[in-house]
């Protein structure tokens, strides 16, 4: 029997990332796999004016001294922001010229991932599990190169993994269109090609588990915030519609693996049986340093059992 | 100085933030004032020395601090299942399932028949008459008085079902389009009945009022003062409109919570909702509902104390549930308030715009109730199946059948079974057992798990160095226990009976052995149930 741990959505969130690479040995598992959105969406600036340090941050405006600084930089980068140390030139700057925002954002995003997989080796390393990481439609290209850097960490995108002897997984992050024209997107009929592509890979569906991070359109796990032309959430967010991908609709009725894990939309929650195949969507509470996640057993006859956990 | 804001970039999930307003739509019909309020202040002549007016703005003010702490976990929080999450997160999952499958579930098989009352004494029976009134149809008002009847109130009961079934099956998307037309329909009747009660005076709606009740009813002589002396005779001496007797008003909030306690009703949805941890507009949704409906709430209490007449609003009220009154249909001020107008089409105008208040909040009986059903399956609790959704419409079935199924049982024991209405009663004690649930976990939250506390943006709110979820938390801790003490120890409030106490604890005690049961199965299966909420370590 092999204990897969699957999770999703982390964005920049250091404690969640930290939770993900501990709970292997906390949960038991096997493998640990990482749905897409590793990477944080914002730049907390912090200000400095002589000897202390303004940042506004939680509705709040904190200020600080040297000593408190560590502090504050962990509770930003544990809700998935990055912190920034500018001093008034560096924020006109950053203001008047997005490319230098685009740029430093590369920065802290790779530096971050950087840490994150020095952290993750070193303790992957003793306990022997492996992690397989898909980076999704958020997640900036250059954030491959990194991971493929890592001994315990593993890029799958667009691969078929041997979880075990028995089980195989295939996987891509990347997502049908969004209102956001965001990194790893595209058309569903393109989509539709990455998909059967990565499942050519795999040797037979009845053993094979599908890791891709937009969830089938109309499954329930895909039900996101209803917004209006400026992007703001109708009905106070109340009115949910479906934004999954009709692709992996389609790939999910017509090869029925035991096994589909999903990602993307954070607020749904849930699993759902298409067929045989049952699919999971954890969602993501990362901005509460919440690791939300699926503890799934595979044996030989398919999904043994499963558990949603919040860690 | 330059302006120090985040620096975003293109990432999916950037919204700008959703509309106070239309939270407070959702917030606003869950205290309804006219479905919920008009109906629990028909029973103010039980406590005859209060007075209505100040036991709202009292238990307003406590119901702020409810606000606070809903605001502040969801905020902290934001989970689908609301109660069913927090309690079992904070304070284990035994408790956290057996709180909220009672308050959020079981419980909400015994709001069914008062939801149904509502809208037979409210609705259906108001237009009914208004109807047999212009068409002068002995039928129509046979009809409608059928509907006073337990088999019209059974019916009513698989209407609310029906209807609540419709709401929750259409889904968020319609729901909330449905409940913002009705809002503003109901807004318009509103404004309606207070412009006719504001140019109207006392004397006037007497005449109206004796006139339509001989023509409906075959009424013969001055109703209006017959009525007033017949509950007189009874022993009824309702407080005058301008005496303020605050102490003696203090037993009225038990009673008056029955409508002005849920301004949080929608909790157990907002962790669907993308940035529902923003606490200001969790806050203020809720904060403006509960001061607009109580601005609402005085203002059409004062009109009909003007026009109507103080004395006999309660009287008719207090006739009414004693069964001695010549009127006799429910006195729903609507109903009233049309009376005073000869113009048909402007009393079905009345009557049709203000059953908006019932229909814009007719869905809430089993709306939030599903996501409490769905979190405990997520957390493998509840089976899996009842948090399955139809195929092609996404209609979580299951969970809904969960719902009606037994619904229609506790209808049908409602309306058939003698004394089965008293235990319905309990339906807000152990609605407000659950949130005393949630409040416990509320107050621990800072010292459970300071990690995510201290994450969230509410953390920075404290009075004199101690956060004010605590605070508020232990403020309606002593709001709710005084409302518990009254229901326990006052008969007037009819949930004190030794046999009602009895079917509360077999609810819990069902809850106990639902969890009990569900957790043996599944460490037969090799589940640990304990795991779902464990924090991970990190080393």
């Amino acid at each position: 029997m092999t204990r897969i741990f699957f999770a999703t959505d982390v964005h920049g969130s250091e404690v969640c990332w930290r939770k993900m690479i501990n709970a292997g040995k906390f949960y038991e598992a096997d493998v640990l796999v990482l749905g897409g959105d590793m990477t944080g969406k914002a730049l907390v600036p912090i200000m400095q004016e002589g000897n202390i340090f303004k940042v506004s941050f939680l509705e709040q405006e904190l200020t600080a001294t040297e000593k408190d600084l560590p502090g504050i930089e962990r509770m930003i980068s544990d809700r998935g922001y990055y912190p920034l140390r500018v001093d008034e030139e560096m924020v006109e700057a950053l203001n008047q010229d997005k490319e230098l925002v685009e740029r430093t954002f590369t920065g802290h995003v790779l530096e971050t991932a950087e840490r994150w997989m020095r952290y993750a080796d070193e303790r992957l390393s003793q306990w022997g599990i492996p992690c397989y990481v898909c980076p999704g439609n958020d997640d900036m290209f250059e954030i491959d190169e990194v991971i493929d850097r890592a001994s315990h960490v593993h890029l799958c995108e667009g691969k078929a993994i041997e979880l075990d002897k028995d089980w195989t997984m295939v996987s891509t992050g990347w997502s049908n269109p969004t209102p956001w024209d965001t990194f790893r997107e595209c058309s569903e009929e393109d989509l539709l090609v990455k998909l059967e592509e990565a499942m050519a890979l795999a040797p037979g569906m009845d053993r094979t588990v599908f890791n891709f991070h937009v969830p089938p359109f109309g499954s329930s796990l895909d039900e996101a915030p209803e917004l209006d032309r400026d992007l703001r959430p109708k009905f106070a967010g109340r009115s949910l519609v479906p934004v999954g991908s009709h692709s992996v609709m389609e790939v999910v009725k017509k090869y029925q693996p035991p096994l589909g894990l999903f990602g993307h939309i954070h607020e749904s929650k849930g699993v759902k049986r298409i067929g045989k195949t049952i699919c999971m969507n954890p969602g993501s509470m990362y901005e509460q340093g919440v690791l939300l996640g699926c503890l799934v057993d595979l044996d030989k006859n398919g999904v043994k059992k499963y558990v949603l956990t919040s860690g | 100085m330059a302006e120090v804001g985040m620096f975003v970039r293109k990432a999916s999930g950037l919204v700008r933030a959703w509309s106070v307003f239309d939270a407070f739509i959702y917030a606003f019909f869950s205290i309804n004032l006219i479905t919920l309020g008009l109906y629990i202040f028909s029973f103010a002549p039980f406590i005859p020395e209060g007075h209505l007016v100040i036991a709202i703005i009292i238990s307003a003010v406590f119901i702020l601090f409810e606000i606070v702490v809903y605001a502040m976990l969801i905020s902290a929080m934001p989970r689908a299942g609301g109660d069913y999450v927090w309690q079992s997160r904070m304070l284990g999952g035994g408790i956290g399932f057996v709180l909220a499958a009672t308050g959020w579930w079981f419980i909400l098989w015994h709001w069914v028949p008062l939801y149904a009352s509502m809208l037979a004494y409210e609705v259906v029976v108001p237009l009914l008459t208004i109807i047999a009134g212009w068409t002068g149809s002995k039928g129509l008002l046979g009809t409608a008085l059928w509907f006073m009847d337990v088999n019209g109130l059974f019916l009513t009961c698989l209407m609310v079902i029906g209807l609540a079934f419709v709401y929750v099956g259409l889904g968020m998307k319609w729901y909330a389009r449905i409940q913002k037309t009705c809002f503003y329909i109901a807004m318009v009747g509103l404004a309606t009945v207070f412009i006719v009660l504001l140019a109207s005076s006392n004397s006037s709606f007497m005449a109206s009022f004796n006139s339509m009740t001989a023509s409906l009813f075959g009424a013969e002589g001055d109703v209006y003062s017959s009525i007033i002396s017949q509950a007189a005779q009874e022993g009824y001496t309702p407080v005058a409109w301008g005496a303020m007797p605050i102490w003696a008003s203090m037993p009225l909030i038990p009673m008056v919570v029955f409508f002005n306690m849920w301004p949080n009703w929608g909790a157990t949805l907002y962790g669907e909702v993308r940035g529902a941890s923003d606490f200001r507009r969790n806050f203020s949704g809720m904060a403006l509902a509960l001061l607009v409906t109580t601005v609402l709430a005085v203002i059409f209490l004062a009109l009909i104390a003007k026009t109507i007449g103080w004395d006999f609003y309660h009287a008719a009220n207090w006739t009414f549930w004693s069964g001695s009154s010549p009127l006799p249909v429910f006195p729903y001020p609507g109903l009233l308030a049309a009376f005073l107008t000869q113009n048909p089409l402007l009393q079905v105008w009345i009557i049709i715009t203000m059953s908006a208040w019932f229909f814009g909040w007719a869905g809430t009986v089993f709306l939030s109730s599903t996501r409490m059903i769905f979190a405990a399956a997520f957390d493998r609790v509840l089976p899996e199946w009842v948090a399955q959704v139809t195929p092609k419409q996404r209609v979580p079935f299951n969970a809904l059948l969960l719902l009606a199924i037994p619904s229609i049982i506790t209808s049908a024991l409602y309306c058939y079974t003698p004394n089965f209405a008293t235990y319905t009663l309990d339906a807000t004690v152990v609605i407000a057992i659950m949130y005393l649930g949630t409040t416990v976990a509320a107050i621990l939250l800072p010292y459970r798990d300071p990690q995510l506390y201290g994450s969230s943006p509410v953390a920075r709110y404290t009075i004199f160095g101690l956060p004010w979820i605590v605070v508020a938390g232990v403020i309606f801790i002593i709001f709710l226990g005084y409302n518990l003490y009254m229901w326990i120890v006052d008969p007037v409030y009819g949930v004190n009976h030794p046999t009602s106490a009895v079917y509360m604890v077999i609810l819990y005690l069902v809850a106990i052995g639902l969890y009990v049961g569900s957790k043996w199965y599944r460490r037969k299966q090799g589940i640990d149930l304990d795991m779902v909420y464990k924090n991970i370590p990190v080393e």
